[in-house]
């Protein structure tokens, strides 16, 4: 280990890929100096399953559960993403109706992976509450998408050109409660933790991300805004229902991961909006387009289409060849840009200070390796 | 009861006696601490905690302490063998030691030493020395890391809880333990040193390695810190010392700032450990609320922040002495 | 508008086609086709106008690639899509990165690498991504699993 007469200056950590902190199978090799992080590298591949591969053996339809195994915290963004995106190659209209189910699930899987977030990054600050707490809430989120969608975690709910059921009466009051609910709730969240001096000095000025950095490494989401850049598809490529509904972006200021907590909690009361203005505007009608063909055969060309999940922009890209088989699928995933920054903003931090960093950035790690 | 009295009244008949004595409660305090620490943290967390094993789940501590004396006690190769084996030991003797001068009323104490809290004060820091053992011999990097945070933890801590601790005995004049109680006859000293109080607490948690200070064990950041390669009886050592400690500074708390023994209607023992429950009730809502701090924030605040703070205390205390 | 700044921008280095694309039917603003020697200044000139990297991806065509790169903004909708033909040889495709422009793409094209087998000259560090350091195939080539067992 040390010989004499020679100064050892570094040394080599292992972060995982099995520990408590890496929210998922990742790696992180650290060089040291002292408790000071020289160098950090994420190894990521562990949990690689070949989803773009298995998308070009596959048909269209067969490829729709797949989505919500990339993400699983935000299945029904996935779900929607590629939804849409094979429906503008095939040129389906979805329906009003459609539309509005499509945007309440959506931001109540938002919400719901938010509180995930949430409980797991106070968990590796130390915080042991604040994930049951989560929890809870989250429950009755999961208890409200049950009854429609049949799933708790990996939805597969949307279909090509609408939704394969319909909302009735129960979900609409059971959500309409549980905003109350979740609005009471945000004030015990603020009280135990965004006004927490202890928390406050863990997460203030630590890992700042420019906005250059942040325009150098595609950083997209709550990572992204953080660094007071106003980017959310929602808004800027609007699509869906969302032009019919009222919400803000909220940004921060810094950048560092004090913001990007704030971002996340201050985007769940915006996503609570989004869910009251599209119960209060849901149309009646069909919930799928008409004349959707049994065997789906997309004429020859490519398309991309952008959703916002709530780590930030996920992009399917498809291109076809007028079969019933995709020739060749991508997904572009936010974890996969937010994670590439880690090694320029750990360097010159604690090994705590990196455990911060790394929750900010909320990072899923199936859906990076795929 | 006439036998008990007369072996009382001898010197050794007292120190076997109380040795007895402190061994039931070391054990019978660990069983409650743990069962109190889930159930407190499970009501905390809107959950219910152990439930199955005894009623409410008392007897849960029991069946977990059965099940690790019957697990495997794997010893890594690579260890410090010597160092590796006494280190549990060097935690636990002496926690065990401070009760000899612990007044739980006005007749059981076992010694009532004129250097009581010198005495309980100088033992305290040995479970540093021990940790460091422990911390060093595993051969492994997040041991070692975990031993070094915790003796600059301790250390850093020690100071301030010293000179608090000299507060309070200015405004006795002895060491006695029984003193320090006698002279809280009138009022508790915490009504006029609120402060000492505070910081006694802070410095407390720190000793004891408790949230917000568990640094040494951060879970999420370390596996397990120093203990990390311990398992079995062993890993069990340390966390009965953890416990035995928060009894001892919540011992220690109480003395000093509550009126140790004292109380209307019911018998000293029963004040005195209405007491000591009620401060680790206190550390414990302190786990289950706050995070953690982080390591440089932790001695930043020792050194620039309650140090200077306990200096001012120790002052004005001499002032007000002075001028009385 | 910034399609028509990059129209300018683009204009100067003679690629192969600069044209708009039709949003609706498949999500672009502008299509353009490029070398895969000219990729270096393509993306200098989409940072000068502060679009951000998308994705980089590649497709097989069997008997070329297709490097795929979307470019967007944060500013104003605008999404820009590259399209790169690459001949296979022999050795083994090869293109220039575009990492010292966009450290983002340190990443893409790892996974580029390691998934269909084209280098790119000049990455700081081109190592596998997401499979085993020492596998010795790229699963997302077309004739990957033609032999029984290799699926």
């Amino acid at each position: 280990m040390i010989e004499l007469g020679i100064e050892e200056k570094s040394y080599t950590l292992n972060m995982g890929p099995q520990h408590p902190s890496t929210h998922g199978v990742l790696r992180v090799l650290l060089e040291m100096d002292g408790e000071y992080i020289t160098k950090a590298e994420p190894v990521i591949g562990y949990g690689h399953r070949g989803h773009e591969h298995m998308a070009e053996n596959r048909s269209y339809q067969q490829f729709l559960p797949n989505m919500g195994r990339v993400d699983y915290l935000h299945a029904l963004a996935y779900n929607q993403g590629y939804c849409m995106a094979v429906e503008k190659l095939v040129g389906l209209t979805v329906p009003e109706r459609a539309e509005f189910i499509r945007v309440i699930l959506s931001e109540f899987n938002r919400i719901s992976s938010h509180l995930v977030w949430i409980g797991a990054y106070l968990l590796d600050l130390g915080a042991f509450t604040p994930i049951l707490y989560a929890f809870d809430d989250r429950e009755h989120i999961l208890d409200l998408l049950d009854r429609i969608t049949g799933s708790r975690l990996t939805y597969c709910f949307y279909r090509f050109g609408g939704t394969s059921g319909d909302l009735d009466e129960e979900f609409v009051s059971g959500a309409r409660a549980f905003i109350q609910r979740l609005r009471s709730r945000f004030r015990d969240y603020e009280s135990l933790v965004t006004k927490n001096v202890i928390f406050i000095n863990r997460t203030r000025d630590v890992g700042v991300i420019t906005r250059e950095q942040a325009v150098k490494y595609g950083l997209t989401g709550p990572t992204l805004r953080g660094s007071g850049i106003p980017y959310d598809i929602r808004k800027s490529e609007p699509y869906s229902a969302y032009p019919a509904c009222d919400f803000q972006i909220p940004i921060g200021e810094k950048g560092d991961v004090f913001d990007r907590y704030l971002v996340r909690i201050l985007e769940m009361e915006q996503s609570l909006r989004i869910i009251e203005q599209a119960l209060n505007q849901l149309p009646d009608g069909p919930i799928m387009a008409d004349k959707v063909p049994k065997r789906l055969k997309p004429a020859a060309g490519e398309v991309y289409q952008a959703v916002e999940s709530a780590r930030g922009e996920f992009g399917c890209y498809i291109v076809s060849q007028g079969d019933i088989k995709p020739y060749r699928i991508k997904l572009r995933v936010p974890s996969f840009g937010n994670l590439s920054i880690l090694p320029e903003v750990a360097v010159d931090n604690l090994v705590a200070d990196l455990v911060a960093i790394l929750g900010s950035v909320d990072v899923v790690i199936p859906e990076i390796d795929r | 009861m006439g036998l008990l009295a007369t072996y009382w009244a001898t010197a050794l008949g007292r120190l076997i006696i109380g040795l007895i004595w402190i061994m039931a409660l070391v054990a019978v305090n660990a069983l409650f601490l743990i069962w109190m620490e889930r159930k407190v943290s499970a009501h905390m967390q809107l959950r219910l905690g152990p439930m199955e094993v005894g009623p409410h789940g008392a007897v849960q501590t029991v069946a977990d302490a059965l099940k690790l004396m019957g697990k495997e006690l794997i010893t890594p190769e690579e260890v410090d063998r010597p160092v590796y084996w006494l280190a549990p030991i060097v935690v636990f003797l002496p926690v065990l030691l401070v009760f000899l001068v612990i007044p739980f009323s006005r007749s059981v104490i076992i010694r009532d030493m004129n250097v009581g809290i010198l005495l309980i004060l100088a033992f305290s820091t040995l479970t540093v020395l021990a940790l460091l053992m422990a911390g060093w011999s595993s051969n492994n990097k997040y041991a070692a890391f975990g031993a070094i945070r915790s003796v600059a933890q301790n250390v850093a801590y020690e100071i301030p809880l010293l000179i608090t601790v000299m507060s309070v005995i200015l405004m006795v004049g002895s060491f006695k333990l029984s003193d320090i109680v006698a002279a809280q006859g009138s009022y508790w000293f915490i009504l006029v040193q609120p402060l000492a109080f505070i910081l006694f607490i802070t410095c407390a948690t720190a000793e004891t390695n408790r949230n917000p200070f568990d640094l040494p064990e951060a879970e999420s950041e370390l596996v397990a810190g120093f203990h990390t390669e311990y398992t079995g009886m062993r890993f069990a050592m340390f966390f009965l010392a953890e416990y035995t400690n928060m009894f001892i500074t919540s011992a220690v708390a109480a003395v000093l700032f509550l009126g140790g023994w004292q109380g209307p209607i019911l018998p000293g023992v029963v004040w005195f450990l209405l007491k000591v429950y009620a401060l680790i009730f206190l550390a414990m809502w302190f786990r289950w609320t706050f995070p953690r701090v982080r390591f440089d924030q932790l001695i930043t605040l020792a050194w620039k922040v309650l140090i200077p703070l306990a200096f001012a205390n120790l002052l004005i205390t001499a002032l007000v002495l002075k001028l009385r | 508008m910034l399609k028509d700044k990059l129209k300018t921008a683009l204009a100067s280095l003679k690629l192969a086609q600069v044209s708009d694309g039709d949003y609706a039917r498949t999500g672009y603003h502008l299509e353009v086709a490029a070398g895969p020697e000219q990729m270096p200044a393509v993306a200098q000139a989409m940072l000068d106008q502060g679009c951000f990297l998308e994705s980089l991806t590649a497709v097989d065509w069997r008997e070329s690639f297709t490097l795929v790169y979307h470019f967007a903004s944060f500013a104003e909708l605008c999404r820009t899509v590259v399209h790169a033909s690459l001949t296979k040889e022999t050795k083994g495709a090869e293109a220039p990165t575009i990492s010292r422009v966009y450290p983002g793409a340190d990443w893409y094209e790892r996974e580029v690498y390691d998934l269909f087998g084209i280098k790119f000259a000049g990455h700081p560090n081109l190592k596998r991504l997401l499979l085993p350091e020492d596998a010795d195939f790229h699963p997302l080539l077309k004739d990957f699993g033609a032999e029984p067992g290799n699926d």
